[in-house]
């Protein structure tokens, strides 16, 4: 019979006996219905294996039905680790168990389970100490058999996306107290976001039994959820998980495939609290859970979690766990009763009522379990002789399902992100909030609140805090409302240690209670000691079921109280989350030049520049020695075109220019005529060169000056920074995308340039090296620059960037007759390297000043003040610990050395090499490097290493290595 | 992420700024000795305790000055570089007065 | 309405900084400001519609102005802009214009969506170098690409690209941020047309490209699409000037 376990409805909230899902589960086929997951569609079939443990390789089953262990991981194609508890069934979903060798049923890693003493705890630090390597031997064997779910290397990459959220109020959990919460806030005029991780809200009200009467949960849950979901102020995401709370209430929510960046004025937390599994010998097998899950598996999903049960409680919802348990038709063998007499509350007397068998005062020795440990078949009970010791043979009560109900943990996970403490209250063995910052509130049994009652009014006191803290009026805030039930809900010892172990604290690291007390005996008796050694709390659940009875072993074990020991903080994020969640939609600007598709059409090959794309070369990739030859040669003998926009460009203008730029640049400034560029070099207060450019003077009070591609945001910024202090008046403006720019350069370009500008003179007097025009090229109002980055006559034109690329087809136009090429930046290199021109950045480090770049030149040192003067000044009486020199190679034929190469001397490294190539207009190959002061002399010789045994020798010569009277620029 | 409050734009994510360090005073370099010249262009002061210092709005590039606790790292106050920097600063010869 | 003529993308030497990205989307332009703008996407009737869900148009030919410096915003005042107290605000102009305020020393003056250009061309023939008047014009017609966003998403598709609130409760009509959008330093505008919620975003125009791909993908989830300016102008038909 298909699902045997299922239940009539009403039990199964969340599932739709009218949509039938089939799936597979290693390889067989089972049948559930919509609304199941994973899990609860194999325990409607009686399928209750879902895992091998990692260690051991024990059966695991369900426990918590929350997905907040390793228990229930499976694997889906593509997809390792996935939560059964969790994962809705889709049709033919072939899921399969994960960490097994052979078959889950099967699994023949089971043996080393009978080893487990021979792996005691740090096992792999003992084992592994040493020798060195053991551990790469050996870790290939671990790993495997040690392993979680399996990547599929060949997946593709999903859609995933991100977004900004905003609220003034954001709600985690959709329970009695989130509901309430909400509620209030948006009654208060707050915009409130609430975020549940489940599919449906309601929370425990869902699932819990609150009363004898089932019917008041039940009640609350359809009101408040529908006045939730009909309320306009606020937005409900379900199946989504706060994954963290970071400063001035940052939450980042994830769900599906989106990532929410919400911001929030005020957060209220009311996550809830996680069951604790009680501790004793063979507490692992499947059919041993959670009171919470067997409640879930009953409410949400309509499936019977056993036939016979054996609730373990020392609260009130274990009664309320027998009387659901009782009313599916679960026989109940007993109610073991950990406290002294019988509870007192009504559920207590509704499991009286019944007639149900309940043993106070008793203990578990142990479970018992089926060949291979497959299933719970019974459970070993005594009175107890004090806490955590049964005394006596005991009474073996058989049974297929145990069920815990011990205590809780609150979910406090957001709490410590948000920087707030817990503290433990011996009287009622409870950990709550003890300190929380402004805007975020704690509401329900998070804030060890449990009766409906008390939850709901925490919520609306929380709810009317948070709408308060975001700025809305929600009338005065009440105090916290007391609840002395909460007192009575956790049991401060639900420990049974045995002889033979197998009493797990950790079911996801596969530790036992000896594990712990072993550590704490080896010194490792400091909570972040103690977790990190024995690696307690390090799996995939988190320590959400293991922390507790870790810290209460831990006091124990070491004669201090729980608040002395302490506990771990927990950190983001608290649910699985994908890679894809965190790269999602990114965001990398590029930045195209006017000309960009023109550059594409004549077959550059665009290359990045910063955040830009320039042309490296025109032509292919293959093709570049030739392509760049050719370039060089057609500015050297003709004329080339340069796109040459990605220049930083800033206009500086106002009374004070001219003594801004004194201070900025190194250089002299305020003698400088109007019409006339002047080379600018910028140092910082350390005295290292950060840039450089060309500083135009258009008129008296404005200068327009030229930053390198990558450096002109952060000039702009300097700049501003330091007349932030110096309050001169001048106004500095970034207006490097408004301009676009080319340089026209070769012996040609006054003629080509002569064909479309006829209101410039560009007659070489008119209009000489180093001098700048306003005027229209081709009809477009450009600023012309006479400079000489390459060596050769040229035109450096600035014009309006949404000219651009008529600009340049104008310029190309007409040059058609004198054959003008477009060149890239591998020629523009290469022409300006023949010059000796040094690039910042390329020929300059972080550390570089000018007097080692031999830029000392460009120093006016007579001025009072410049930003880096004093720096420069000390450095200079320090002496030089190196200098940037020309070299050519003996051997003109040598191969080039590449950036980074070393200048060696014998065994000692003096050097580096910054730029090199092989020119043909030198006839040699050359570059610059930094050498020792004494080896900067000319004609000094240098050994170049380019490889582990190949040196080359080269030799230092005068800069610069091409027409060093410069009459070509000068033409 | 932290919010900072930019008097010109007001309070953004801090990934829309860049630090520019603690707010100093500069030393008169015509008249400090090395030693005070190095301290002041190397070394932070790093106090524990209520700093200011130098932020800037990227998008505006607008620069200002933020009070912070580097204890707690809560940002106490924000407000225009005028606040501190009123006057016009000249480092001219004698008599021209020095620089803040 | 009579519509100005049809011309080429590239016919002028001033071109949108998108013309291609328009051109192959099937655009139709016409000459505004001498340079062609894209006026529909060859679906004239159906673009209103568009633009009212989720769209974007490119108006990176229209004039505008920028002024920076300490006499800035009197300098702009004086030639009869009106422009508020507040930074990071816009205010209407007569005209249909707008004038931005960006700070206390920074103004932008967009023209109205017709792109007729009187008032900033009148003031850009006024500003002649006039040094001390601490004002100094910034060619934001070259610099910055200009489009608008328009559709009851469409503060739903910024909070994907951006980390400013746009809600209509935080960001109402004239409020101005100047922020990174999708990692470009922007300036937002909010201007509705009509009672569609609409708007201006202007930013590095080396970007554009860039600029104009990161909103129809965070558009494609609502359907959006590029529209032409003509659909803008049915939008903000019935709108008189103040």
């Amino acid at each position: 019979m298909s699902q045997p376990n299922r239940l009539p409805p009403p039990w199964g909230l969340l599932i739709d006996r009218g949509t039938p899902v089939s799936f597979t589960f290693d390889g067989r086929r089972y049948e559930g219905y919509a609304g199941d997951c994973i899990a609860s569609a194999l325990a409607a079939n009686g399928r209750w294996l879902l895992s091998r443990s990692f260690k051991y390789h024990r059966p695991r089953g369900v426990l918590t039905m929350t997905g907040g262990d390793a228990n229930s991981l499976v694997q889906l194609p593509g997809q390792p680790n996935v939560s059964a508890d969790r994962m809705p069934i889709a049709p033919n979903m072939p899921v399969s168990a994960q960490n097994v060798f052979g078959s889950l049923d099967r699994d023949r890693a089971a043996l080393l389970g009978w080893f487990g003493r021979f792996m005691p705890v740090g096992f792999y630090y003992k084992a592994f100490y040493r020798p060195g390597n053991a551990f790469r031997f050996w870790e290939r064997i671990i790993r495997r058999v040690a392993g979680l779910g399996r990547v599929d290397l060949d997946s593709r990459p999903g859609d995933y996306d991100k977004a900004y959220g905003f609220c003034d109020v954001a709600v985690v959990g959709g329970g009695p107290a989130g509901l309430a919460a909400a509620l209030t806030a948006a009654d208060a005029g707050a915009e409130v976001m609430l975020v549940d991780e489940h599919p449906a809200l309601g929370g425990s009200l869902a699932y819990a039994r609150f009363d004898a009467d089932r019917a008041t949960a039940d009640r609350l849950r359809s009101d408040l959820v529908a006045e939730v979901s009909a309320h306009r102020h606020i937005a409900v995401h379900t199946d989504a998980v706060a994954q963290a709370l970071f400063a001035d209430n940052w939450l980042p929510v994830t769900t599906g495939n989106r990532l929410y960046k919400y911001r929030a004025g005020a957060v209220v937390a009311a996550t809830g609290s996680i069951e604790q599994p009680a501790v004793f010998r063979n507490n692992d097998v499947p059919g041993v859970m959670l009171g919470s899950a067997a409640q879930r598996l009953l409410r949400l999903y309509g499936v019977r979690p056993g036939r016979r049960a054996v609730v373990i409680t020392a609260n009130d919802d274990g009664y309320g766990v027998a009387l659901d348990l009782a009313e599916a038709g679960v026989a109940v063998g007993a109610v073991v009763e950990l406290r002294a007499q019988t509870g007192d509350g009504p559920m207590a007397a509704a499991v009286a009522a019944r007639g149900l068998r309940v043993l106070p005062g008793h203990g578990v020795t142990e479970a018992r379990a089926s060949r291979g440990h497959r299933h719970v078949t019974g459970l070993v009970v005594a009175p107890l002789a004090g806490d955590g010791l049964p005394a006596g043979a005991g009474e073996r009560i058989s049974c297929d399902l145990v069920c815990m109900s011990t205590g809780y943990a609150p979910d406090a996970a957001l709490l410590y992100h948000g920087g707030g403490t817990l503290a433990y209250d011996d009287d009622t063995a409870t950990f709550a909030p003890a300190t929380l910052p402004t805007h975020l509130h704690a509401a329900g049994s998070v804030n060890g609140r449990c009766a409906l009652d008390a939850v709901l009014a925490d919520g609306r006191r929380a709810g009317r805090a948070a709408a308060r803290d975001a700025g809305h009026d929600a009338g005065p805030v009440p105090d916290a409302p007391p609840d002395p039930s909460a007192a009575a809900r956790n049991h401060p010892w639900p420990i049974f240690t045995h002889a033979k172990g197998k009493e797990f604290i950790d079911f996801d690291e596969d530790l036992q209670v000896a594990d712990i007390i072993d550590a704490i005996r080896e010194g490792y008796d400091d909570i972040q000691l103690l977790k990190r050694y024995s690696t307690v709390g390090m799996g995939p659940g988190q320590g959400r079921h293991s922390a507790v009875a870790t810290v209460r072993i831990a006091a124990n074990a070491t004669g201090r109280d729980v608040n002395a020991v302490g506990t771990t903080t927990t950190r983001p994020p608290v649910g699985p989350l994908k890679f894809g969640h965190l790269a999602g939609r990114a965001f990398d600007p590029v930045r195209r030049t006017p000309m960009h598709h023109r550059h594409l059409e004549a077959g550059a090959l665009m290359m990045v520049a910063g955040p830009w794309l320039r042309p490296a070369w025109y032509g292919a990739r293959t093709a570049r020695d030739g392509a760049v030859r050719r370039e060089v040669r057609a500015v050297r003998t003709n004329v080339g075109l340069i796109d040459v926009s990605t220049l930083g460009g800033l206009e500086i203008r106002g009374a004070d220019a001219a003594e801004f730029l004194e201070r900025m640049y190194t250089g002299a400034f305020s003698r400088q005529p109007a019409g006339r560029a002047r080379y600018a070099l910028m140092t910082d207060e350390t005295g290292v060169i950060i840039d450089d450019g060309i500083a135009c003077r258009l008129s008296g009070q404005h200068y327009y000056v030229t930053a390198t591609t990558g450096a002109v945001d952060g000039v702009h910024r300097a700049m501003l920074w330091h007349n932030a202090q110096w309050r001169l008046d001048v106004d500095v403006t970034n207006a490097t995308a408004a301009w676009c720019g080319v340089n026209l350069a070769g012996p040609r370009s006054r003629a080509v340039l002569a064909r479309v500008c006829d209101d410039i003179d560009l007659a070489a007097g008119a209009f000489p090296y180093m001098a700048v025009r306003e005027g229209t090229v081709a009809g477009i109002r450009c600023r012309v620059l006479r400079v000489g980055f390459v060596g050769e006559l040229g035109y450096e034109i600035h014009g309006p960037a949404d000219h651009g690329e008529a600009l340049w087809d104008a310029l190309l136009d007409a040059g058609q007759d004198a054959e003008i090429r477009p060149f890239g930046v591998e020629a523009q290199r290469a022409l300006r390297l023949e010059k000796g021109h040094v690039i910042v950045g390329q020929d300059t480090d972080g550390v570089t000043t000018p007097h080692e770049a031999g830029l000392g030149w460009a120093i006016a040192g007579e001025k009072t003040c410049y930003v880096g003067k004093r720096a420069t000044l000390i450095q200079q009486q320090a002496g030089l610990t190196r200098r940037l020199v020309g070299f050519a190679t003996v051997d003109p034929d040598a191969p080039v050395p590449e950036e980074g190469h070393l200048v060696v001397r014998g065994r000692e490294i003096t050097g580096r090499v910054t730029s090199a190539f092989r020119s043909e207009a030198v006839g040699a190959v050359i570059g610059l490097a930094y050498v020792g002061p004494e080896q900067a002399e000319l004609a000094s010789r240098l050994d170049i290493k380019i490889g582990k045994a190949h040196t080359i020798e080269a030799v230092v010569v005068p800069r610069p290595f091409y027409d060093p009277e410069n009459r070509r620029q000068e033409m | 992420m932290k919010i900072l409050n930019c008097p010109l734009n007001g309070p953004r994510n801090i990934a829309e700024f860049v630090h520019g360090g603690e707010v100093r005073e500069m030393p008169d370099p015509n008249t400090c000795s090395d030693a005070e010249w190095v301290d002041h262009v190397v070394m932070e002061h790093n106090i524990a305790g209520v700093v200011r210092e130098w932020w800037c709005h990227v998008a505006t590039a607008y620069w200002f000055i933020a009070e912070r606790n580097t204890i707690t790292d809560e940002i106490i106050r924000t407000y225009p570089a005028s606040e501190v920097f009123r006057d016009r600063v000249d480092f001219g010869g004698p008599g021209q007065g020095g620089p803040r | 309405m009579a519509q100005p003529d049809s011309i080429g993308p590239a016919d002028r030497p001033r071109r949108s900084f998108l013309y291609r990205t328009l051109d192959e989307a099937g655009a139709r332009f016409v000459e505004i400001n001498g340079a062609a703008v894209a006026v529909d996407f060859g679906s004239a009737e159906t673009e209103p519609d568009a633009a009212r869900t989720m769209a974007v148009a490119d108006l990176s030919p229209l004039p505008r102005f920028g002024c920076n410096g300490r006499g800035a915003l009197e300098w702009v005042r004086g030639q009869g802009i009106s422009i508020g107290d507040a930074n990071n605000a816009a205010y209407a102009q007569p005209d249909g214009g707008l004038a931005a305020r960006l700070a206390d020393t920074e103004v932008l003056v967009l023209d109205s969506l017709r792109g007729s250009g009187t008032a900033v061309h009148r003031i850009e023939a006024a500003w002649s170098s006039d040094e001390a008047s601490g004002a100094w014009p910034v060619n934001r017609q070259a610099g910055s690409f200009w489009m608008m966003v328009t559709g009851r998403h469409a503060p739903a598709i910024f909070a994907k690209l951006c980390g400013v609130d746009l809600r209509r409760g935080t960001f109402p009509p004239y409020a101005v941020a100047q922020t990174p959008v999708a990692r470009v330093n922007c300036v937002v505008v909010r201007a509705d047309l009509g009672d569609t919620t609409a708007f201006h975003l202007l930013g590095d125009c080396a970007a554009a490209e860039y600029q104009w791909g990161c909103l129809l993908d965070a558009m494609r989830e609502f359907s959006g699409r590029p529209v032409g300016i003509g659909a803008l102008w049915r939008l903000d038909q019935g709108k008189s000037p103040a």
